[in-house]
């Protein structure tokens, strides 16, 4: 210990850098990314949700690869087949992926299909063979398929309907609209609701007047006729995905005041805030005070209110196309197959036709969690 | 021919009437109490005096016993009326094998379709007591039909023979004379329809509402009661023969409502009055109660299958054949399949009064449509939504009718590709774009879009199929289903480029059926609107036929109605029947489709194959329900 002339102390030792503190505190240095990433990691069931997520999206385009058949292919033999088990080992012996072939017969007495297994000869399946030509990824035309039927049998790994069209193929195609057409309105939605709420609650005044009346009249229009307007009023030489499209945009259109309401009352209380004066003292333009200092803080809630919203796009699209509104055939998605499986034979003798609520159930689940964990993972005022 | 028939059946059963009443009909259980409480007069006083004893052993049918509660459920609450629809109580009706014969009335003179001698049966009653006669008639004709307040338009149109009214004359209380200057041949084919125009009325009941005889001060605190403002729309109100909902009004249905103001449970009992007795002196209907559920159209399926239900075949679809099939131990039920009374289960009409100048040409062009027709698989169809029970054939009648030719319903009726192929090149629809669609003339391809009424899904699934088979005709098939209204309202104006919707109400015309329906005579035909209107309208609206085809129809048409004979008619609806075949003016697919049909076990008497049609045959009506009984 050492007195310095105007009267201090100073310790003699020599200086030791704090080796733990960086270790101890390291979330101080981290990016904000990955900080939310360390975050979001804790929440397993969101993290398990957020793989399954990633994989269905990827595989969205490779969907005609992975699937046997093309989703109208029509096997006219093959009426209401079950679904088929994929084997391995034939009498104790293995002898690699094989079904059984199968044939159709007629039940006259219970008027329905009856399945008759050819159990002696294993069926190999083919892998990276040729199928139906499909256009891989919407515009490379090729006719490969990841696995397909061998000669003389069918591979419904969930059955097929009415028509014969496979069921599992059909999922996978479908998956490609029912997955994304809700995507587009969130979208439409999402913009318009963030612009105008935040212009509304920041401004205030006049703008916020006009913003607020027109918020009001589109909530009192009711969806369902115009739906059943705007169905009809689509010109008839559009495909059923254009007029789907064309409507969900529409539907986002008037999707967006709830969300703008949420935005505006957000802003009004953080405009009052003391960083909002800092910021605005220091000349920062409104844009930029919107897009810097506000909508950050407030994005936990965007994204939980984003990923909650898709998966009610999703049942939706199911919803109405189940009702015979939104998708028609030939478009395959989920909703129209369950349409298709409208009847109480569906459900108790051809139960398979059925399936498609599985996806529906899984993926909204996986929202919903996936959403849950993100939250958590944005919540600045966690413990 | 059949003229004579008629009288002789009529004769025949004038004379087994009078052999069969000295049998003393029998008092049944349901209305004993009341009898002999002394409110109801005993049975031989309720019924005619010359009642109709149907011959139920030379049918092939049991005598029954009287009793029991027959469920059925029906999907709206209005369609109460199919009550008056299955009872089948008309003037004249169809039978089995749809011959006209007297069933209210006891004989009927037609004297070369221009007049009419109607002869009721002495003694018969309305469903309150009242005795039905002449003046319910000439009630009808001159306070309802002729009354201004009542009908303004006038009497109902099978009336009118080119404009001109009958004279309607009353000589005694029974009988009742239509007479007309030129024949009527509709005249009595309208009387046995499943919807007849009623030409009789209550009058004792409804004169207590008719200005002209009412009083007046209890008629206007009549109307302050009802809350209107003229007698008429009371009269209206309570005059409802054919909807059937005011449980007050008496009938000469075999059971009557009994349920006021009902919302989803209807119960109809016997009418203890009814004309029909079975040989052993058992006042007919064998059924003392008809219990009526309206429940949601696809409950119907499922409620049949859980045995809810004793008689339907409303409300259910092949499709549902499976589920019926697997619920027959448990349900007690047997499932039946009839075969369905349209000419076509699924018909494609291309719209000859499109909008679009180019495409209506190619679509009157006839080997465009005889292409469309021999481009599509009907075995293929047949067998995914029918089970391949349905009959494969283009859009012509039945074989139960007399027109019916083999020649016609196979014409073009193959899946044979090339051919198809060779009328289009022939065509000289030769162009096609890089997918092998071909081109119009004009450059565009020819995209044909078919409109549906969005609410049967085997015209979805058949549609998807032929969008397959019609790929390899060059023509590319987009599906577009709409809201049923929005859908006749497009083709009716002419937006509509083809619409699918089934054949002829009537598949089993026979020479006496108005051949309106074939004709350019209705817009409903959904090849030709604008002709269709055009008739409708008596020129108003809509464009004059000018297709060659279509123009001799409308002249046959005519000449029908100005035919004397029976010969020429049946001439003239199977040159009719043959031009149909030969412009395939509509792509029929199937016919003779199945219809499940759901039938206690209990339940006697219930033809096992029979047809199920409107018209004619008011669906289970022309089977008499009131035949059919329940075997404890």
């Amino acid at each position: 210990m050492t007195i310095l002339p105007d009267g201090r102390y100073v310790d003699d030792a020599p200086y030791e850098t704090d080796t733990g503190a960086e270790a101890r505190n390291a979330e101080l240095d981290m990016s904000n990314s990955r900080l939310l990433w360390l975050r979001f990691k804790q929440h397993k069931l969101g993290l398990i949700s957020a793989l399954f997520l990633l994989v269905s999206y990827l595989s969205l385009p490779f969907a005609g690869f992975i699937s046997p058949y093309t989703p109208n292919e029509r096997l006219e033999d093959y009426l209401y087949a079950p679904p088929q088990l994929v084997r391995l080992f034939h009498d104790g012996e293995f002898v690699g992926p094989y079904v059984y072939g199968t044939t159709a017969e007629m039940d006259l007495e219970s008027f329905s299909w009856k399945y008759i297994q050819d159990r002696e000869t294993p069926m190999k399946l083919k892998f990276f063979c040729e199928g139906s030509e499909y256009k891989l990824s919407g515009f490379i035309p090729t006719k490969t398929h990841l696995f397909c039927a061998p000669e003389g049998a069918t591979v419904f790994l969930l059955g097929s309907d009415r028509l014969g069209r496979d069921v599992f193929s059909r999922i996978l195609y479908g998956a490609q609209l029912s997955l994304t057409v809700g995507l587009v309105g969130i979208t439409v939605s999402f913009v318009i609701g963030i612009i105008l709420g935040s212009i509304a609650g920041y401004f205030g005044g006049f703008l916020d007047w006009i913003i607020n009346r027109v918020i009001e009249i589109l909530r009192s229009l009711p969806e369902l006729p115009l739906w059943l307007a705007l169905s009809a009023a689509v010109p008839s030489h559009w495909g059923p995905v254009a007029v789907f499209f064309i409507i969900s945009i529409i539907l986002g259109i008037l999707d967006w005041p709830g969300l703008a309401r949420a935005v505006r009352s957000k802003f009004l209380s953080l405009r009052e805030e003391e960083f909002v004066r800092a910021a605005e003292m220091m000349g920062a333009k409104p844009s930029r005070v919107i897009g810097k200092h506000l909508l950050p803080n407030f994005l936990s809630h965007l994204i939980a209110s984003a990923t909650l919203s898709i998966p009610a796009m999703i049942l939706g699209e199911t919803a109405l196309s189940f009702l015979g509104l939104g998708l028609r055939a030939p478009a395959v998605s989920w909703g129209v197959m369950l349409n298709d499986a409208q009847n109480l034979a569906s459900i108790e003798i051809y139960w398979w036709t059925a399936i498609p609520m599985l996806p529906i159930v899984i993926v909204v689940l996986a929202f919903n969690f996936f959403g849950d964990g993100l939250r958590d993972a944005l919540d600045p005022n966690r413990s | 021919m059949f003229k004579k028939t008629l009288l002789a059946v009529s004769t025949a059963l004038g004379v087994m009437a009078s052999a069969v009443v000295a049998v003393e009909p029998i008092e049944g259980d349901f209305w004993l109490q009341e009898v002999n409480a002394g409110n109801l007069p005993p049975v031989s006083e309720r019924m005619p005096s010359i009642p109709l004893v149907p011959d139920l052993k030379l049918r092939g049918r049991e005598l029954g016993t009287p009793g029991g509660t027959l469920r059925t459920m029906v999907t709206r609450a209005k369609d109460v009326r199919q009550m008056v629809v299955y009872g089948y109580a008309r003037l004249v009706g169809y039978n089995e094998r749809y011959e006209i014969v007297p069933d209210i009335l006891e004989s009927l003179e037609n004297e070369n379709d221009i007049k009419f001698t109607l002869r009721l049966r002495p003694g018969h009653k309305w469903s309150d007591g009242n005795p039905f006669t002449s003046e319910d008639f000439r009630y009808w004709w001159e306070d309802v039909a002729n009354n201004e307040m009542l009908s303004p338009a006038g009497p109902i149109d099978f009336l009118r023979v080119e404009g001109e009214l009958p004279t309607v004359t009353f000589p005694d209380a029974h009988t009742v004379i239509y007479e007309w200057h030129k024949p009527n041949p509709v005249f009595l084919q309208k009387l046995a329809e499943a919807r007849p125009p009623f030409i009789y009325r209550p009058s004792h009941f409804l004169k207590a509402l008719h200005a002209d005889y009412a009083d007046e001060e209890t008629l206007s605190e009549a109307l302050y009661e009802a809350r209107v403002r003229s007698w008429a729309a009371l009269h209206n109100r309570s005059d409802n023969m054919y909807k059937f909902d005011n449980p007050d009004l008496p009938t000469l249905q075999p059971w009557m409502l009994a349920t006021k103001d009902g919302k989803s449970r209807f119960l109809f009992v016997r009418n203890p009055y009814y004309h029909r007795v079975d040989p052993n002196g058992v006042q007919l209907p064998y059924i003392d109660v008809v219990e009526m559920q309206v429940v949601a159209p696809g409950l119907v399926a499922a409620k049949a299958n859980a045995g809810e239900v004793d008689l339907q075949a409303r409300g259910l679809d092949f499709k549902d054949t499976a589920i019926l099939k697997k619920g027959e131990n448990s349900g007690k039920y047997t499932t039946l399949l009839w075969g369905n009374g349209t000419a076509s289960q699924i018909a494609i009409y291309p719209n000859l009064n499109y909008n679009d100048d180019l495409w209506r040409e190619t679509m009157r062009d006839v080997r465009f449509r005889r292409a469309l027709s021999l481009g599509i698989n009907r075995k293929i169809i047949n067998k995914g939504l029918y089970f391949g029970l349905a009959k494969q054939g283009g859009m012509t009648v039945l074989p139960v009718s007399p027109f019916y030719r083999e020649k016609n319903s196979q014409a073009w009726a193959d899946y044979d590709i090339e051919q198809a192929n060779a009328l289009l090149d022939d065509m000289g629809l030769t162009e096609r774009d890089k997918e092998g669609t071909r081109l119009l003339p004009d450059g565009r391809p020819m995209w044909i879009v078919v409109e549906t009424a969005g609410e049967r899904q085997e015209v979805e699934n058949a549609l998807q199929i032929i969008i397959d088979n019609w790929k390899d005709l060059g023509i590319k098939l987009l599906m577009r289903p709409l809201e049923r209204d929005i859908l006749r309202n497009r083709v009716y104006s002419g937006e509509t480029m083809a619409a699918v919707w089934f054949g002829w109400d009537n598949g089993i015309p026979h020479s006496y059926t108005s051949p309106d329906f074939v004709a350019p005579w209705q817009q409903e035909f959904f090849a030709w609107p604008k002709w269709g209107q055009y008739h409708q309208t008596s020129g108003d609206a809509g464009e004059p036929p000018d297709l060659a085809a279509a123009v001799r129809l409308n002249d046959l048409a005519h000449e029908w109605s100005q035919a004397y004979s029976t010969v020429d008619r049946a001439v003239i609806w199977q040159e009719m029947i043959d031009i149909h075949a030969e412009n395939v003016f509509a792509i029929g697919l199937l016919n003779n489709a199945p219809q499940p049909v759901v039938v206690s076990n209990r339940l006697r008497n219930v033809p096992e194959k029979a047809i199920w049609a409107w018209s004619p045959g008011a669906h289970f009506g022309v089977y008499r329900v009131d035949e059919f009984f329940f075997d404890e």
